[in-house]
């Protein structure tokens, strides 16, 4: 640990003043007015006095003190070791493609080499080893004090291409003021040059090199394709230890296909990683990439040549050749029309593009100019798949990969003891290993090849008496292939199974994939997408140039031709990294120089922010105690905030069980109910009813009432509900006990049930048995002694002076509640009348009034109406007018 | 004062005395016994067992020679053929004077207390009235130019007069008060015992009798302060330093229940009453405590 501004810890120095100084200054006493003060004169003689602030809250302070002091003397932890030599100090970062994996360690080590640099008030100057985006050759930049340069650093990325160790070594032979050097190595030699490079930076002056024992970089080769797989070669610099790796296969759109492993072995520099992938997924394919840190090495572009294989067809006989299940053809484009592009027309037509494969359905070519194109066409690396059948089983070529006998083998058939051959299973190594062979497949026909010694190893699929059914031969790069059969199902069930479709995926796999029109004298292929130093596309960088359509493949990385992709946008071509690269060879540590590891010393660490904000802290608590000694605040506040935060805590909790029920709360509004009587006729009367005297109380009174609720006894919760209304129905059948019991219990609370037997008084009415109804019904109700309804009553003066109380019919007595019971306020909890009020209030969608009274005249409905208010407002407001009949005599009680 | 204040400060005192009332309201009229006949006792309801003015029957005694003929009863002389004489008891009223202290010291509450002492000697004053006029007694502040009140409004005038009075400071100095007449002092009582002595022996050589009430803030009973204070007077100029008042709160508590058994004492030599209230117990029991010992005790009829 070191100290930036070491002479401020002489104020610690006055620590002990301090000390004194607060032991001899007490707290400042709290002032309280007190009356009986007499009584407490002389007391204190007698008391302990504490008269000093005490000791632990005097060791908070000091050390709050003493934290204020170290931390503005600035510690840093972690300083690490002093720079060598003197004079300007030059940083070299090797900042090629081999430094990505691990770029932010890099910057923290060089920041590091800096901050030490700026500690020795050095100035710094930056070489970056690899040419810029711009393309200019690695230059070193003038000395600059350490602030400067460290945003010249942070706006250095890793690049694309390697090293420049060449260029990089002629600016170090350019560097003419001596001083140190730092140098930030990727631990490759990048290719020649190395040598120079170090001994240029070691004849500078000291030499510290900041590296890792092995270098880490990896880097992907361009894949191979094989018969089912693609394999990837990862090359390193060779390390002690086994290295596992794994490669990710990804789709243009960046999503992952597959995910292989391999190890590379102890001090070896290569291993090989096989993708395999079905050709749909295969033909998605846009680039492979090395699991874990990202760079440009760590990925490898795949343009077209790794998803385009033509298959051009040629048909012996080109009349019948399409003809459904029987043509030569026909099978051949079920099996491959899904996943290849195929190309009709002859040979010669075909050869004159780019082809992958050339299928020969029994097609005979003669020798000649046709025959020269098509051995030519193989040499170059075609892959040329023939079928046999009767000509060529007759007057076989010499583009057959084994010699055939002349004609055919009958297998099976009337004037044969033989049986048609099933398949035998594929061996290893051969390009169909794995794929598994239908046992109902049997062969009837086949063309015989000679047998020689080479024939075995020919031979790719076999019958099950060891006949070759598939044979090839490498011819240049290219292969000649012969199924021993017809592509059509005359010799063989074959084409039918879907063994044919896998055999011939898998041949067509294993041939060379074509670019897009390669014309060499073609137009220059501009750069699209490049890689950057991270292996990320991007748009190319400015010294970005065209490229030569053959050149692409070849070309090494370059600011001129970074990695990417070149060309239109229908005919990418890759340029990738490891395509002109040399593998990675470790360097050696430059000579004389110390070598420290690059992540090695840990970064160093601004102590003061945190000394400081401990000191705050303390300085906080100590206000809190110092309030705390001289009672400016309470427990109790402290407890109220403790609450607080508990009620916090136990307000979401308290949320959650507060459940309602689902439907609309019927306690948001007021509104009246009715009892579900399950008599359609009565309960549409109820509702309509109270509807109308709900609309009717709206519009003449203060009140405001909702659509009116149906509810049924015992189900519902009726203390919702100011008033119930409840036709007395005979073929309802009496309430059940829970019922009874909701009902007692919703009048034993203040509620109001309108009992309503609708006969207008017996017999006459519409509703024969009501009352017979009526009195089993309420058997179980808690039915108050009851009177009949006069004009004394509350229930006639709660809003209108009524003088009778009529409902469709008129004149029948209602019967109230007789006593005033005080325990319910006066209130009634129960109206028993016969005078079928919710007929009458009833009014239907259009407005009219649906059932007309009894005798009639507009002043019968009236009246019914406005019992109906004084109903509602009874049940609203229970005595309150009541009382207000009393209010003379309360005056004349209250006079003085 | 103008107008708009005097309305106001009426408004106030009739607040107050409805207070009062209601806090009353639950003992039953208070009879204060009169031991005594004095001179000054005027007529009231308290029958004195003995012959005298009044309006209820006391007893019929044979017409004897000097009588006015008046005053036969002819109702009951009908009944025998001697003539009688309806007496009726002899009723009086006794006058109680009533006395708070609000000097500063009682125009103060602690912390947290809702009512000052004075407000509560006040609440218990008019309180205390209303009970004795209800049971037609006759009530006086003890202040100069007050006199005794009676009737239906004398509680309203008492409230009303209960503001203008007071502004002196410890025990009441007035002396002319009517002899056998009652006597009940509220206020915190903190002064020292030889003043209160003085006080207390001069009402007692009137002669008059009473109660006196010590009001009391909780904090004053309790201490309940914490750490180093500084407390000071409300009188005079006193300040202490208590450097840490945990220590002395014992010693307080002792002085304060001196301060209190000497209280008791001197009121007990003097026949007089003594009790304590803390104004954060309900107003209800102190004047439970003053009826009783104010009303006349059975047992000594």
């Amino acid at each position: 640990m070191i100290f930036a501004s070491p002479w401020l810890l002489l104020a610690l120095v006055a620590l002990p003043l301090l000390w004194w100084l607060l032991r001899v200054t007490p707290p400042a006493p709290r002032q309280e007015v007190f009356p009986a003060v007499r009584l407490l004169l002389g007391l204190n003689a007698t008391a302990e006095t504490p008269a000093r602030t005490p000791w632990w809250l005097l060791a908070l302070r000091v050390l709050a003190a003493a934290l204020v002091i170290v931390g503005l003397a600035q510690p840093v932890l972690e300083a690490g070791t002093r720079l060598a030599g003197n004079g300007p100090m030059l940083l070299v970062v090797d900042d090629g493609w081999a430094s990505a994996a691990d770029w932010p360690r890099r910057m923290t080590a060089a920041n590091g080499a800096i901050d030490r640099a700026q500690r020795a008030g050095r100035e710094v100057a930056l070489l970056a080893t690899t040419a810029n985006e711009s393309g200019a050759k690695p230059q070193a930049t003038p000395p600059m004090p350490a602030p400067e340069l460290r945003s010249r650093l942070a706006a250095l990325r890793p690049k694309s291409w390697p090293v420049d160790r060449t260029a990089a070594a002629a600016a170090l032979d350019g560097w003419k003021r001596g001083g140190s050097v730092v140098y930030v190595a990727d631990g490759l030699t990048d290719g020649a040059g190395y040598d120079e490079f170090a001994q240029a930076m070691a004849a500078i002056g000291p030499v510290t090199e900041l590296r890792d024992e092995v270098p880490g970089a990896q880097l992907l080769l361009q894949p191979r394709a094989t018969a089912d797989s693609l394999v990837v070669p990862v090359v390193q610099a060779p390390r002690p230890a086994p290295t596992d790796v794994a490669v990710l296969a990804q789709s243009g759109d960046g999503r992952t296909l597959a995910r292989v492993t391999a190890t590379i072995a102890p001090d070896a520099a290569q291993a090989e990683a096989a993708i395999k992938l079905p050709p749909e997924l295969r033909n998605t394919l846009a680039r492979v990439v090395l699991e874990g840190p990202a760079s440009a090495g760590s990925v490898v572009l795949l343009d077209e040549r790794w998803r385009r294989r033509p298959v051009g067809l040629v048909a012996g006989d080109e009349t019948t050749e399409n003809t459904p299940l029987t043509g030569q053809l026909f099978y051949l484009r079920r099996a491959l029309s899904p996943y290849t592009e195929l190309r009709d027309g002859d040979v010669k037509t075909l050869l004159s593009r780019d082809l992958s494969v050339l299928i020969l359905a029994d097609h005979v070519v003669p020798d000649g100019p046709e025959h020269d194109l098509v051995a030519e066409w193989v040499r170059k690396g075609g892959m040329l798949i023939r079928f046999a059948g009767p000509q060529t089983a007759e007057h076989p070529d010499g583009l057959l990969p084994v010699t055939l006998l002349a004609g055919d083998r009958q297998l099976g058939g009337a004037m044969s003891w033989s049986q048609p051959e099933p398949l035998s299973p594929f061996a290893v190594g051969t390009p169909f290993d794995g794929l598994t062979v239908p046992p109902d497949v049997r062969v009837s026909r086949q063309v015989l090849a000679e047998p020689n010694a080479q024939l075995a190893g020919q031979t790719w699929a076999r019958l099950g008496d060891g006949t070759p059914l598939v044979t090839q031969k490498a011819v240049g790069a290219g292969r000649i292939v012969l199924f021993h059969v017809t592509p059509n199902a005359d010799w063989s069930d074959l084409p039918l199974s879907g063994l044919f479709v896998d055999m011939l995926r898998r041949l067509v796999a294993l041939s060379a994939g074509v670019a897009g029109a390669d014309d060499p004298s073609g137009p220059p292929l501009a750069p699209a997408e490049v890689l950057d130093g991270f292996g990320r596309l991007g748009p190319p960088p400015i010294a970005a140039t065209a490229l030569q359509p053959p050149e692409v493949a070849r070309a090494t990385a370059s600011p001129q031709h970074p990695p990417g992709l070149y060309g239109p946008e229908n005919g990418r071509h890759a340029l990738n990294l490891a395509a002109g690269l040399d593998l990675p060879k470790a360097a050696a540590a430059v000579p004389g120089a110390s070598v420290d590891p690059i992540g090695g010393a840990p970064a160093e660490k601004a102590l003061a922010p945190w000394l400081l904000g401990t000191a705050l802290v303390l300085f906080a608590i100590d206000l809190l105690v110092s309030l705390g000694l001289r009672g400016l605040y309470r427990g109790r506040t402290v407890g109220r905030a403790a609450a607080m935060i508990a009620l916090l805590f136990a307000v979401a909790p308290a949320h959650a069980q507060n459940a309602v029920p689902p439907g609309p709360n019927p306690a948001l509004q007021t509104r009246l109910a009715y009892i579900v009587t399950g008599d359609d006729q009565i309960d549409s009367i109820s509702r309509a009813g109270l509807a109308g005297l709900s609309d009717y109380v709206n519009r003449r009174s203060a009140a405001t009432l909702a659509d009116p609720a149906p509810v049924t006894l015992g189900e519902d919760d009726l203390s919702f509900y100011p008033l119930i209304y409840w036709p007395i129905s005979p073929d309802a059948g009496a309430p059940s006990a829970a019922a009874v019991e909701a009902l007692n219990d919703y009048m034993a609370h203040g509620g109001i049930v309108l009992i309503d037997t609708r006969d207008g008084g017996g017999g006459g009415g519409l509703a024969n048995g009501a009352e017979e109804a009526l009195q089993t019904f309420t058997k179980g109700l808690t039915i108050p002694q009851l009177t009949p309804l006069t004009t004394a009553h509350v229930l006639a003066r709660a809003f209108y002076l009524l003088q009778d109380f009529p409902g469709r019919y008129e004149g029948e007595t209602v019967w109230v509640q007789r006593d005033q019971d005080r325990t319910n306020d006066s209130v009634s909890p129960v109206i028993i009348g016969s005078n079928d009020w919710a007929s009458a209030w009833a009014v239907d969608a259009q407005g009219r009034y649906p059932y007309a009274v009894i005798p009639g005249g507009t002043r019968q409905r009236t009246m019914a109406y406005r019992f109906g208010v004084n109903l509602v407002m009874y049940a609203l407001t229970g005595n309150y007018k009541g009382d207000q009949v009393h209010v003379p005599a309360l005056l004349e009680r209250l006079g003085q | 004062m103008s107008g708009a204040d005097r309305s106001a400060s009426a408004l106030d005192g009739a607040r107050a005395a409805r207070r009062a009332e209601t806090l009353g309201a639950r003992l039953p009229p208070l009879l204060v016994q009169a031991e005594r006949v004095a001179s000054t006792v005027a007529q009231g309801v308290h029958g004195r067992r003995r012959v005298g003015q009044g309006d209820s029957f006391w007893q019929f005694r044979p017409f004897l020679a000097g009588d006015p003929a008046s005053r036969i009863d002819w109702r009951q002389s009908a009944r025998s053929d001697r003539a009688y004489i309806r007496e009726t008891e002899w009723e009086a009223a006794q006058t109680v004077c009533l006395w708070r202290d609000c000097g500063p010291s009682m125009r103060w509450k602690s912390r947290g207390q809702p009512v000052e002492k004075v407000a509560r000697a006040e609440l218990l004053l008019l309180a205390l009235a209303a009970l004795l006029l209800r049971g037609g007694e006759r009530v006086r502040l003890i202040a100069p130019g007050t006199r005794a009140l009676a009737g239906r409004h004398a509680l309203d005038r008492l409230a009303d007069e209960l503001p203008r009075t007071g502004g002196e400071e410890g025990l009441p100095v007035e002396t002319d008060l009517p002899r056998h007449a009652r006597v009940v002092l509220f206020g915190d009582l903190l002064s020292p015992l030889p003043e209160v002595q003085v006080v207390v022996g001069r009402l007692a050589a009137i002669p008059v009798v009473g109660t006196l009430l010590q009001i009391l803030d909780p904090a004053e009973a309790a201490l309940p302060y914490t750490g180093r204070v500084k407390f000071q007077g409300m009188r005079i100029a006193q300040e202490v330093l208590i450097p840490r008042v945990e220590g002395v709160r014992d010693a307080y508590a002792q002085r304060l229940a001196e301060q209190q058994e000497g209280l008791a004492k001197i009121c007990a030599a003097a026949g007089f009453g003594f009790s304590v209230h803390h104004t954060d117990h309900p107003p209800e029991a102190a004047l439970l405590s003053l009826y009783t010992a104010l009303a006349p005790v059975t047992g000594r009829r």
